[in-house]
């Protein structure tokens, strides 16, 4: 485990690795060697070039040792009871390390077990907010003197809002950040925002520097200037005297933004739109407050010495608090705004400068041209409600509206069939007829006022619409106007969008269903499937039947544990009815198991290949078996591995399990997902696919290949402008697309909770390793001969022993072996914990996991704390009381507290109260329903509404599984079972115990 | 004297580096009508060639250097010498009751301060001038004093003639630099109309603030949570980039600098710069949502 930090050093970044403490060679040394810091660095796939350098650490110290800065790496010591003292640290420093702070950005670790610090998160920030500067062109060149040498450097121009958020940055720091100097005699002295402005400084010139072009002549002193802002180290020589004259004019030519720092309001401009029977329009001229940014007070003000009243005494309280002339001030900056806006110059030369009066032409073009730059160079702009930052909300658009020419019902129409299509003119909500149009291609211009509303216009939106109303009926497939519905966007348009699609009868119920105006039919559950659908899943298989029979693939998102499989175990039954052709579904190699046993449970009736393990089939022996089959089941490392092999099946459709393993369009598993080819496809996940727009994109071309355009396209369009600016269009239109294809249940709707038992109990059925596998079997060859070679009491003591063994094989091999060997990869059930833990720690939720051994308690800790990064409780029978209550409380606080808690206690923790859990893993079993139940019941309070969900793992074809089904089917040996614990099992014949401790073929998942 | 106007035969001025180029590249020099009305000033000295010569020589670029103070103007001008030539042009400045009468008026129209700096002298400033008997333009020759190191003893020779015509360019750019040259401190004479504070023009820029001296120790001092020494706090930041609508927002706003001498305007040449800045900065933006 090593955490990293950073620190800020004479204008450097250092990064060091703070690691467990362990005394070294060298007295008062501490963090990880630089050799350690690199390889952790390099393990997290980022590069750093710097230099290893050995700098002293100021670090909060008690008892002859750094104290740890996370619950990570070891007790957390309240700081009044330590001491700051120096250590020797080795640290890696670099000028920049804007490709360190990029990569860590959102992330608690870069790689197992490396950890990103509080430092570095926070340089991160401070670093991206450098580069929203940068991006809104919030930069100026200048020209300085350090020592005796000259450098023309980029400086942050920041506007008014932004001086105080360099402030809450300063506010923020960290010490940490500050605490590394060069010598051992005292702490360096540090000025936090000096070092925050320097550090702002030099990711903004290195930005712009790098896109620095050196101009052709390097004759005159301003070329020469212009190409020492683009060279690598900025130096420009030069007579002193000369070089002083330009940093003073550069200085003096800077000053109107500069010197917006020292006022407490800014000019602004508010377009007023005529009344309704006038056509003039007023831009008003304003000062805006900059701590109170409703305070807008009319610019007439300032130059009317006479004028009266609170307004007049607010303006002069503004100008009088600034630290400069706040009359140049405001004269300068309408100067400059004359210079962005033509509007704006032409008024200063008419009248007192205080507002334009101007006509329609003229408000749009300050509208489209002048608000945007003005805006950006730091005025203050005030627009209509209607303008939406492109154009007016309102524009024309197109309606469609279906008919289907004969007569049928929503079931019965295919996407083949032909419709006929009737295109209209829309405005808002009102259908315009084509006189109408020609009568507004008579006015000139570009805004028109239509029945009390602003419309934006151009020549080419009428030629357009007026072609549309105009045109005739049109006849497309059904499966056409699907997609433009969907798409907003109709063939043939080139400017106007789609607005509506409305139909008839059958067509309307398809469409409106899309549009989630209407619900989907609820299906029966299909002949063949056993067991009940809860009301809420039988919606969901009646959805997945719904929107795949419109030819668009279905992602179901529903919240863990709500059932995704047996909704889609009901679907594929249903299909099978239809159609005896196999369906390929692929799934992590963890959950094969399941699968498998899941529709064994449900639809027995069908027939399941599972294509997996080293003795799979393969070639035409392959092929003949896949074809009789309904699905087929095989994992994602397969789908690449044997892609040749699937490829030569007819498939029916393909269903992708846990598809978050494809959100990544680069990779080959992805890859050969969205090359299956099949008319049915079905994703299932149970992460909020809709919020991380990077990963949709993979998953939404799987579904519908070529829906959300290409990868470089769906960047332009919705990645960037969502990511960076969350652009309400790009959102909008976005989800409109997107909205459709997925249906999410959480397990907190009140639809689903009124469904779902207390406590909603599941069982995993988990794969072996082939090291578990052949761990079993030794134990079990060994134990076959110990117990049929005793009796009575050794035999019994034989016995317990097994199971014993047995169980630690299951999971984990370092438990039975006792070593200290790895942990990752190596037991099946615990690769599913991941996984499982993983989902519901990105959903905020919290979790319970239960093991009858402390030992294994320790080793979920550590693996999950390396791969998660955040601090797993772990309680046991040697826990001290007091700690045992700070843990409780911690784990039930609201905000930030820690997700996981292990137990491992004997009684399953009677009198703990653990209700912030929402779910509940049993690790391994108590055989004994009463404890296991008892334990269950520590997330439990009396009259809580919510639903528990409680995994219950097994390690399917081993005793596990067998002893399970005997305590299920045998109630009898339930009642048995209660106070004796296992000794029950003591009393089974050898032949009896052969079979129960029999390894079947199935168990392995590799 | 007519006979040196002959005598002297045309020379080859020495290619002057890094001189500042008059934008001006064909006709006109100025294009507002106060500087129209200053080498109005010049053109009626009847100088014939030289002012030929002199426009010649602005638009290449052999003026080194102007500077402009109060009542007179500096310059140095290749010639066909390798030794520069130093020029002189003195103008009477204003007297101290002259600018009393003009800061008068002026401080009766604030609208007429606002045109000034919007670098724009609206034609009917002139009335305010005349209320004020006050002429801003030198409207006789005798009220310039010019004087050249070069050898031609015409009096304006091409060397000011260059001079003067770029002077015209940079008053279109900044009227104020003909008050300037007139002795009037418009700077001041704001501040006396207005009775605002003066203002503190070095320190627009960095402030400093003395700090006791601060350090780890004293910045955990009182804490008790190791997060505050970690950690800190969240701070308060918008990461929303900007729009790539325009560009260089503030080079815009700015406008170019003064006497500028690079080959190109300061906007066309850093323009791309700030674009494809922006543009490597989205990405960095993009790496992590703001949350939704």
């Amino acid at each position: 485990m090593l955490i990293l930090h950073a620190a800020l050093v004479d204008g450097a970044v250092a990064v060091w690795g703070e690691v467990p403490f362990e005394k070294k060679g060298r007295p008062k040394s501490a963090g990880a060697s630089a050799g350690q810091l690199r390889a952790a660095l390099t393990e997290g796939g980022v590069a750093m070039e710097g230099e290893a350098r050995t700098l002293i650490g100021w670090l909060p110290s008690a008892a002859g040792r750094p104290a740890p800065s996370s619950p990570l790496l070891g007790e957390p010591i309240a700081l009044e009871t330590t001491r700051i003292e120096p250590w020797s640290i080795e640290v890696i420093a670099s000028e920049d390390a804007t490709n360190l702070l990029a990569s860590v950005v959102g992330k608690r670790l870069i790689a197992p077990g490396v950890v990103v610090g509080g430092t570095l998160a926070f340089l991160a920030t401070a670093m991206r907010f450098a580069a929203a500067l940068v991006s809104r062109g919030h930069v100026l060149p200048s020209l300085e003197q350090v020592g005796t040498d000259w450098f023309a450097r980029w400086i942050a121009a920041p506007a008014a809002g932004e001086h105080e958020q360099i402030a809450s940055l300063v506010r923020s720091i960290p010490p940490a950040l500050l605490a590394f100097g060069t010598t051992n005699d005292a702490p360096p002295a540090i000025e936090p925002r000096a070092a925050i402005e320097r550090f702002l400084t030099s990711v903004v010139d290195r930005q712009m520097r790098a896109q620095t072009n050196a101009p052709a002549s390097l004759v005159s002193l301003h070329d020469r200037w212009l190409a020492a802002l683009g060279s690598a180290d900025g130096r420009l020589h030069g007579d002193d005297g000369e070089l002083a004259a330009l940093r003073s004019t550069l200085a003096e030519w800077r000053r109107p933004v500069t010197e917006q720092a020292l006022f407490d309001f800014r000019v602004a401009f508010r377009l007023e739109e005529p009344a309704p029977d006038a056509d003039r329009w007023t831009i008003r001229f304003l000062l805006q407050g900059v701590d109170d940014p409703s305070l807008m007070l009319p610019l007439s003000l300032v130059w009317r010495s006479d004028a009266r009243g609170a307004d007049a005494a607010a303006v002069r309280r503004l100008m009088k608090r600034g630290r400069g002339d706040a009359t140049r001030f405001v004269l300068g900056s309408l100067a400059q705004a004359g210079t962005i806006s033509k509007a704006v110059d032409e008024a200063l030369r008419k009248a007192a400068p205080s507002e334009i009066d101007t006509d329609t032409n003229g408000a749009f073009t300050f509208l489209v041209s002048d608000a945007a730059a003005l805006e950006s160079a730091g005025f203050g702009v005030f627009l209509p409600s209607w303008w939406s930052g492109k154009g007016t909300k309102k524009r024309l658009s197109l309606r469609a509206s279906v008919r289907a020419p004969k007569f049928k019902s929503a079931a019965g129409l295919s996407m083949q069939e032909l419709v006929d299509v009737q295109w209209k003119v829309a405005l808002g909500g009102e259908v315009l007829s084509l006189s109408e149009l020609r009568a507004l291609a008579r006015m000139k211009t570009p805004l028109i006022r239509l029945r009390g509303e602003w419309v934006q216009l151009t020549s080419a939106e009428i030629e357009e619409a007026i072609r549309f109303a105009g045109a005739r009926k049109e006849r497309v497939p059904l499966d056409d106007v699907v997609r433009m519905s969907l798409t907003a966007a109709a063939a043939g348009a080139k400017v106007l969008a789609l607005d509506d699609v409305e139909g008839d009868a059958a067509v309307g119920e398809i469409l409106e269903r899309l549009q989630g105006k209407r619900e989907w039919e609820e299906l029966p559950p299909p002949a063949g499937f056993e067991g009940t659908l809860r009301p809420y899943q039988a919606r969901g298989f009646s959805w997945l039947d719904f929107l795949t029979r419109t030819g668009l693939g279905a992602c179901l998102a529903d919240d863990m544990g709500l059932g995704k499989t047996v909704q889609t175990l009901a679907l594929i039954q249903k299909r099978w009815l239809e159609q005896k052709a196999p369906l390929l579904l692929i799934c992590p190699t963890s959950v094969t198991g399941n699968w498998v046993r899941e529709a064994a449970r449900f639809t027995p009736l069908l027939p399941v290949l599972l294509h997996h393990g080293a003795d799979r089939k393969q070639g035409k022996a392959f092929a003949a078996k896949a074809k009789k089959s309904a699905i087929v089941i095989s994992s994602y490392a397969l789908l690449v591995r044997d892609a040749e092999l699937l490829r030569g099946v007819r498939w029916k459709g393909v269903v992708l399990d846990e598809a978050q393993n494809i959100k990544n369009s680069e990779t080959k598993q992805a890859r050969a997902a969205r090359a299956i080819e099949a008319d049915l496809r079905i994703a299932l996940t149970g992460t909020p696919v809709e919020n991380n727009i990077g990963d949709l994109w993979s998953i939404a071309d799987f579904l519908n290949p070529g829906y959300l355009g290409s990868v470089s396209s769906f960047r332009e369009r919705f990645f960037l402008p969502i990511q960076t600016r969350r652009d309400p269009d790009a959102i909008e239109s976005l989800r409109r697309l997107t909205g459709p294809l997925i249906l999410r249940r959480l397990k907190t709707d009140r639809s689903i909770i009124a469904d779902l038992p207390e406590k909603n109990e599941m069982k995993v059925y988990c794969t072996l390793t082939k090291e578990q596998a052949s761990l079993y079997e030794a134990v079990v060859r060994d134990a076959q001969q110990a117990i049929e070679e005793s009796e009575g009491i050794g035999r019994r003591g034989a016995i317990l022993a097994t199971l014993t063994k047995l169980k630690q094989v299951c999971n984990h091999p370092r438990q039975l072996l006792g070593d200290r060997s790895a942990i990752d990869g190596r037991s099946g059930k615990l690769a599913r914990l991941h996984e499982m833990l993983g989902e519901a720690v990105e959903s905020g939720d919290r979790a319970l996991v239960f093991t009858q051994f402390a030992e294994m308690g320790n080793i979920l800790q550590t693996h999950l704390q390396e791969q998660f990064g955040m601090e797993v409780l772990f309680l046991h029978g040697a826990t001290p009381r007091a700690k045992r209550d700070v843990m409780v409380e911690r784990f039930q606080q609201a905000g930030d507290g820690p997700s996981i808690f292990i137990l491992s206690l004997k009684a399953g923790g009677t009198g703990l109260n653990l209700t912030r859990a929402n779910h509940v893993f049993h690790f391994d079993r108590w055989w004994n329903p009463a404890v296991e139940n008892q334990a269950t019941d520590r997330a439990f309070r009396i009259g809580q509404t919510r639903s528990v969900q409680v995994h219950k793992f097994i390690c399917g074809g081993t005793f596990e599984e067998k002893i399970d089904a005997m305590i299920e089917g045998k109630l009898e040996l339930a009642t048995k079972v209660v106070g004796t614990g296992e000794g029950w099992l003591t009393e089974m014949s050898n032949r009896e115990l052969r079979e129960l401790f029999a390894l079947r073929a199935d168990a392995v998942g590799e | 004297m007519a006979w040196y106007r002959d005598y002297f035969p045309p020379s080859k001025p020495i290619a002057a580096k890094g001189g500042i180029k008059a934008r001006s590249k064909r006709g006109a020099f100025a294009t507002s009508w106060w500087g129209k009305r200053w080498l109005d000033v010049l053109e009626a000295l009847n100088i014939g060639g030289r002012l030929e010569r002199g426009r010649s020589y602005a638009r290449k670029g052999q003026v080194l250097n102007i500077d402009i103070e109060p009542g007179s103007v500096r310059a140095d001008v290749q010639g066909s010498r390798p030794k520069p030539y130093r020029i002189g042009i003195g103008v009477k400045q204003l007297a101290a009751n002259e600018t009393q009468r003009l800061a008068a008026e002026l401080a009766k129209s604030p609208y007429f301060l606002a045109k000034l700096m919007t670098r724009e002298m609206p034609q009917d400033i002139e009335t305010l001038f005349d209320t004020a008997r006050v002429s801003l333009f030198p409207s006789r020759a005798s009220e310039l004093r010019t004087d050249c190191s070069c050898p031609d003893w015409s009096n304006p020779c091409k060397h000011i003639a260059a001079v003067y015509y770029l002077l015209g360019e940079e008053f279109d750019r900044d009227p104020f630099l003909i008050f300037r040259l007139r002795g009037l401190d418009t700077a001041a004479m704001l501040d006396s109309i207005r009775g605002a504070e003066p203002e503190a023009p070095a320190q627009t820029e960095a402030q400093p603030e003395t700090v006791p001296d601060v350090n780890v120790r004293t910045l955990v001092r009182g804490q008790a949570a190791p997060e505050s020494f970690w950690e800190g706090s969240r701070p308060e930041v918008d990461l929303t980039a900007g729009t790539d609508r325009t560009p260089a927002p503030l080079l815009r706003r700015l406008g170019n600098l003064p006497f500028w001498r690079g080959q190109q305007p300061l906007l066309d040449t850093l323009e791309p710069t700030y674009a494809a800045a922006a543009n490597t900065a989205l990405q960095i933006l993009a790496s992590e949502p703001l949350s939704l």
